[in-house]
């Protein structure tokens, strides 16, 4: 064992928690919580708002359950934006929210994608009633909105005990993708989002899943009590603005 | 409390451990006593977990292993599936992310015994593997334990890896700390309690037992 300068490795400590602390108190950037199903649609809409606007903007992304319990928790975003109405539903119940109801903002699209060397191909619905199919990635159905789409899908279309064995679960939507376009799961039950980026356009296709067999995805926003609110209500605004709108329905949000 | 996750865990855990120990003992013998210019590559090697985030490994076994390359696809033909979620493939991620944790410790025993008492045995012509039996595993039996519960515990507490490979399958990939975390996120806060309160008082226990033998051992 080797030991260490204690002088040099203090300072080094220093420095670091000075280095910290600096960054951690960017006021003026607004942090905004957004469910995993925005990751490949947000920062080009965020970019747009702080050209805009001159505000800037940091997105976490991560299931909507996690971002709720951190907010619940105090964690320090100035806007959530669900991939449900429940989990903003909760911020509002616990009193944290600047407006009465969560606020519809978008409304998400649940699709069956394969890749192209997939087993799964040629890909269609009854690709899921294949006996050769080996693994279905969904997102968990407690704590990813999509997840739960997808159970119910997977219900309504008599399929949740022929596929109970190949299912395998992903924290959120994203990570379900991810499940899919690395070949892991032969197919994945992804947001539409996910599917239109120009990756898993070029690896694989999608098919979509009824809509009549999944309760609407309404996607809800809150904005979070605080000194970020007015920040926060002007990118609700801008995101709710027609020509917004258009951009997240090419990018596989619907208006809600 | 999950139960099926606890006996998965500890599962998990036994096998990762049995694995690292019939790995550590040789390998901690060579780094002690090897003498190969190369050594320190391996000795860098085997810490390396000890350093990289658990999100490396995971990345790497998800897409290095996965079915797009030729090591994931011969690994697939082996073992009739791919890694991912497949307790096959969280038993690698623990053999890989202990390792430091079986090694090290086993490393420091064979460093601490007497020279003397190794050449007088070799004096005695006696074979090697009776002299791994019948001196030197004795004589680092506290550093066994210590890379034992080591192994084990970190196993347990393993949760990066077992996030990115593992796909929740209750079971077979669906861990303890997998399922704290599913219970945080589920608001079941008295569930979530119950399962952390058992891995702490499990975790305190099995420290205790190495710092308790610590006047005997020092690691």
């Amino acid at each position: 064992m080797f030991k260490p300068r204690w002088s040099i490795l203090l300072t080094l400590l220093f420095l670091a928690a000075a280095q910290s602390s600096c960054c951690a108190q960017q006021s003026g950037t607004l942090k905004v919580a957004a469910a995993a199903d925005l990751q490949p649609v947000l920062p080009a809409l965020i970019d747009q708002f702080a050209q805009q606007t001159g505000q800037k903007v940091d997105a976490s992304y991560a299931s909507s359950a996690t971002l709720a319990t951190q907010i619940l928790n105090g964690g320090p975003f100035g806007l959530f934006l669900s991939a449900d109405l429940s989990f903003p539903q909760k911020v509002v119940a616990a009193g944290l929210a600047d407006s009465a109801a969560p606020v519809p903002y978008a409304r998400g699209t649940l699709v069956l994608w394969a890749r192209n060397d997939s087993p799964a191909q040629p890909l269609s619905l009854d690709s899921l009633r294949s006996p050769s199919l080996r693994t279905v990635a969904v997102a968990n159905a407690e704590h990813a909105p999509y997840g739960r789409a997808a159970k119910a899908a997977l219900a309504k279309l008599g399929l949740t005990d022929a596929l109970q064995s190949k299912l395998v679960v992903a924290e959120n939507i994203a990570q379900t993708a991810q499940y899919a376009d690395s070949g892991n799961a032969d197919v994945g039950l992804i947001s539409l989002t996910s599917a239109l980026t120009t990756r898993l356009s070029a690896d694989g296709k999608y098919v979509a899943i009824p809509e009549d067999s999944y309760p609407p995805l309404l996607q809800g926003a809150v904005v979070i009590k605080g000194p970020a609110a007015a920040q926060a209500h002007r990118l609700l605004d801008f995101l709710l603005s027609p020509p917004i709108r258009k951009q997240l329905a090419e990018r596989g949000l619907k208006a809600p | 409390m999950d139960q099926q996750a606890i006996f998965l865990s500890f599962r998990l855990a036994g096998i990762t451990t049995l694995i690292l120990l019939g790995i550590s003992i040789p390998l901690g013998y060579w780094l002690a006593y090897g003498r190969a210019r190369w050594k320190p590559l391996v000795e860098a090697a085997v810490a390396l977990p000890l350093v990289l985030p658990p999100t490396v490994l995971g990345f790497y076994l998800l897409v290095l292993m996965g079915p797009r390359t030729a090591l994931g696809r011969t690994v697939s033909v082996v073992l009739g599936h791919p890694l991912a979620f497949s307790f096959a493939g969280l038993l690698t991620g623990s053999v890989i992310f202990s390792l430091p944790f079986a090694v090290q410790p086993m490393t420091s025993g064979f460093r601490s015994i007497d020279r003397e008492i190794l050449e007088a045995a070799q004096l005695l012509s006696a074979q090697p593997a009776r002299i791994l039996l019948r001196v030197l595993l004795p004589l680092v039996r506290p550093f066994l334990l210590t890379a034992a519960v080591l192994a084990f515990t970190h196993t347990v507490g393993e949760f990066g890896v077992v996030l990115m490979i593992g796909g929740g399958i209750p079971g077979v990939t669906k861990t303890l700390s997998i399922s704290i975390y599913d219970q945080v996120q589920d608001f079941a806060y008295a569930q979530a309690n119950h399962t952390a309160l058992l891995l702490l008082g499990v975790s305190f226990l099995a420290l205790l037992v190495i710092y308790g033998r610590g006047s005997r051992a020092h690691v």
